[in-house]
């Protein structure tokens, strides 16, 4: 019994082994096939995620060049601008002073809004610019500077302008955001009313590409900008134009802290006759002996300037900046062509001068000094003179800038202005007018 | 009366310049230059640590924006790899009466940086100018293998794209030149991307191999080393410059001396560049 049990035993055990054997061959089977099954399915889901990022890259990286490309057009394009907003104590009394008032109740003091303009400048390609300068006031919105600059790409020298820019002088040319005193010099405003021009300007820089600090400008104008009415100046009006020519050169001295501008400039044009009244205006020239010009007549308007600005690093920076300009002027009072800083039927041997001193002091404030002359009758002085725009007028100008922070400044400045005393002018030019003006401006530039 | 107040002003104005003019500064600010911007951080740690009285801040952004700053007021010292345009001299003169003061601190050479499995080791300085302004597409144009250049460049406010730009791709940069915020960033994308090619300080090339320059066809190549930026056989090398807005005073000039004097350009020579003096 035991041993038919045994036996069994023996028989039974073979055969459970075999079918565990089968069994497990049977799940290695199953589980290698499912092993290879999961295998396969990771990989390929893997590859089908790694090419939808990889497309999703791909569409992203087109949209960021997209992107990259519309930025890169922005930062070809600038803007920036300026308001200048402040306020005027006129020190007057007896007549009649500067803005619109009367001898009875004259304006002492005004708020006012000097300046407030937007630049906006596009670099359409390499070499190409566009500028646009508005100037806005609260009835009216003028245009400062309309212009197109072509940069010479080959040798980085010369600039051609088109349009309506900046005449070629040192202050004119010099921003009026950037202006160390409240305003330009008086013979800066009579000889070239409102600063800008329309014409074609070229300029050549042989600094840039060969270091040779010398600078020609070269520009034909129309020549009656600011001049009458508003509706004659977006045209010529006596198809004569006008020629500016200036060259300035630098010289540098870098161990010295030194550095010294000369330039020197020439205006070469004329003033045509338009019209004549009946019966004939009459005018006076550079000796004040009258003439009769006829219709087409032109008038000698030309003159000749040497400038200088010298930079010195003296317990931080200072500078003396001067120029003289000498030479003849004519003008007319028709309403077409008028100058109405010298509105006068005129020829005059003018000249005039400034020297502005400025001094940085520490990294905020900067005290500036000028002394400003122009007379515009050199060949008569004092009771000789018979007519108030011939008298000469010297001006002293003080200003106290204070850079509150790289967009804001604030300038106290203190205008006096003495005039050549002639009785036989009279009136407030018996003894020195009294016109001296304190100003509080506040800038914000950006 | 008038000439009283002119004598008052005067007065006024001259004893407001002298106080003024004294004014000085504790804290130093360094701004600009990418590549130098490892050189300024150690110089300001060496010598803050030997001079603990002076705080010297220093950051990057690019010679532009440095130059800028300069401009504003925003710092002391502009970093530039590039020397000052004309137009920032202008813009300097305008607001401080100065024409800078301009110090070369060290010198550099601009490497060229090219994949390590790149077949092609060696290109004239036209062949490069080229390569970035996108009249050589293709790498078997050079002697390479047939595949498109991927071009990798810097953003328009560092010196090092002014200076390559004015001195080896004398045009407008292709479009297709990816524009990278840094050296390192340069460096990184070269040494992934087989076809790249990119530029920079000669001591960011880590993981990317230095492609030597000729100057010309005729002329022998050379790599980016000590020896051929000093002696000016390598032909993208330049100057390093710091600048400021006037002559320096009390803790700043101390600083510019140490920084030229045989302790501060030992640095320069441990970060990797070369020494002026």
């Amino acid at each position: 019994m035991l041993r038919k049990q045994l036996c069994l035993r023996n028989l039974t055990k073979p055969l459970t082994m075999k079918k565990l054997l089968i069994v497990l061959l049977l799940a290695t089977s199953f589980l290698s096939k499912a092993q290879d099954v999961a295998k396969s399915i990771s990989i390929d889901s893997l590859k089908e995620s790694v090419d939808q990022h990889s497309m999703k890259f791909g569409a992203l990286d087109e949209r960021l060049s997209t992107m990259e490309s519309d930025l890169s057009k922005l930062t070809k394009f600038k803007v920036s601008g300026y308001i200048q907003a402040q306020f005027d104590q006129y020190d007057f009394k007896d007549h009649i002073g500067p803005g619109s008032s009367t001898q009875a109740a004259p304006v002492t003091n005004t708020f006012y809004l000097r300046r407030a303009r937007i630049k906006f400048s596009y670099e359409a390609l390499d070499g190409v610019k566009f500028v646009l300068q508005p100037d806005f006031a609260f009835d009216k919105v003028s245009l400062k500077d309309a212009y197109v600059v072509l940069n010479d790409r080959w040798t980085k020298t010369y600039s051609l302008f088109l349009g309506q820019f900046d005449r070629p002088n040192y202050e004119l040319e010099y921003s009026s955001g950037s202006m160390e005193t409240l305003e330009r010099t008086r013979m800066a405003s009579i000889i070239y009313p409102g600063e800008k021009e329309l014409g074609a300007k070229l300029e050549a820089n042989f600094d840039t590409n060969y270091n040779f600090p010398l600078k020609l400008q070269l520009a034909v104008l129309n020549g009656n900008f600011n001049l009458g009415t508003t509706a004659n100046q977006t045209k010529d009006i006596d198809s004569n134009k006008d020629v500016m020519a200036r060259a300035v050169y630098s010289i540098k001295l870098p161990s010295k802290g030194l550095g010294i501008d000369l330039g020197a400039h020439g205006y070469f044009g004329s003033t045509k006759i338009l019209a004549q009244t009946t019966p004939a205006t009459v005018f006076t020239d550079v000796n004040n002996q009258s003439f009769t010009p006829n219709v087409g007549d032109n008038l000698k308007k030309g003159w000749y300037g040497a400038e200088m600005q010298i930079y010195y690093d003296f317990l931080g920076g200072m500078a003396l900046k001067g120029e003289y300009i000498s030479g003849t002027i004519s003008e007319t009072t028709n309403p077409a062509q008028v100058n109405s800083a010298f509105n006068f039927n005129k020829v005059r041997e003018f000249s005039g001068y400034y020297a502005t001193f400025i001094k940085n002091i520490g990294e905020k404030h900067q005290a500036v000094f000028r002394y400003d002359v122009f007379d515009p009758n050199t060949k008569l002085t004092g009771d000789a003179v018979t007519s108030a725009g011939d008298l000469k007028i010297s001006t002293f100008s003080f200003s106290w800038q204070y850079y509150y922070d790289e967009n804001v400044k604030i300038v106290a400045g203190y205008s006096l202005p003495i005039n050549e005393t002639s009785t036989t002018v009279g009136g407030d030019f018996l003894k020195d007018k009294r016109d001296n003006t304190f100003t509080i401006r506040i800038q914000a530039r950006f | 009366m008038k000439t009283r107040k002119i004598k008052v002003a005067a007065f006024l104005f001259v004893i407001m310049s002298i106080g003024f003019s004294f004014t000085s500064i504790d804290k130093i600010t360094v701004k600009g230059s990418d590549t130098m911007v490892i050189l300024a951080q150690k110089w300001a740690e060496v010598y803050m640590s030997k001079h603990p009285e002076t705080i010297i801040q220093v950051t990057g952004g690019g010679s532009g924006i440095g130059i800028s700053a300069l401009i504003n007021g925003s710092t002391d010292i502009a970093n530039s790899s590039r020397p000052m345009k004309s137009t920032e001299i202008e813009k300097l003169k305008a607001r401080y009466n100065t024409l800078g003061v301009e110090i070369p601190c060290a010198k550099d050479g601009i490497s060229i940086y090219l994949n390590k499995a790149n077949g092609v080791s060696e290109l004239s300085v036209k062949q490069i100018g080229d390569i970035f302004a996108g009249k050589i597409t293709n790498w078997k144009q050079v002697g390479g293998v047939d595949s498109n250049i991927k071009l990798y460049g810097r953003e328009s406010s560092s010196g090092t794209f002014v200076y390559f730009k004015d001195n080896v791709v004398k045009s407008d940069y292709a479009p297709s030149c990816q524009s990278l915020p840094g050296t390192a960033a340069i460096v990184n994308a070269v040494k992934k991307d087989k076809f790249g090619i990119g530029y920079g300080g000669a001591a960011y090339a880590e993981g990317v191999k230095d492609c030597k320059v000729k100057k010309d066809d005729k002329s022998p190549a050379f790599a980016p080393t000590a020896e051929t930026i000093k002696n000016k056989t390598y032909p993208i090398s330049r100057y390093l410059y710091m600048y400021l807005k006037s002559k320096p005073t009390g803790a700043t000039k101390a600083y510019i001396d140490w920084i030229l004097s045989p302790e501060g350009q030992k640095i320069i020579t441990e970060i990797g560049y070369f020494p002026v003096k």
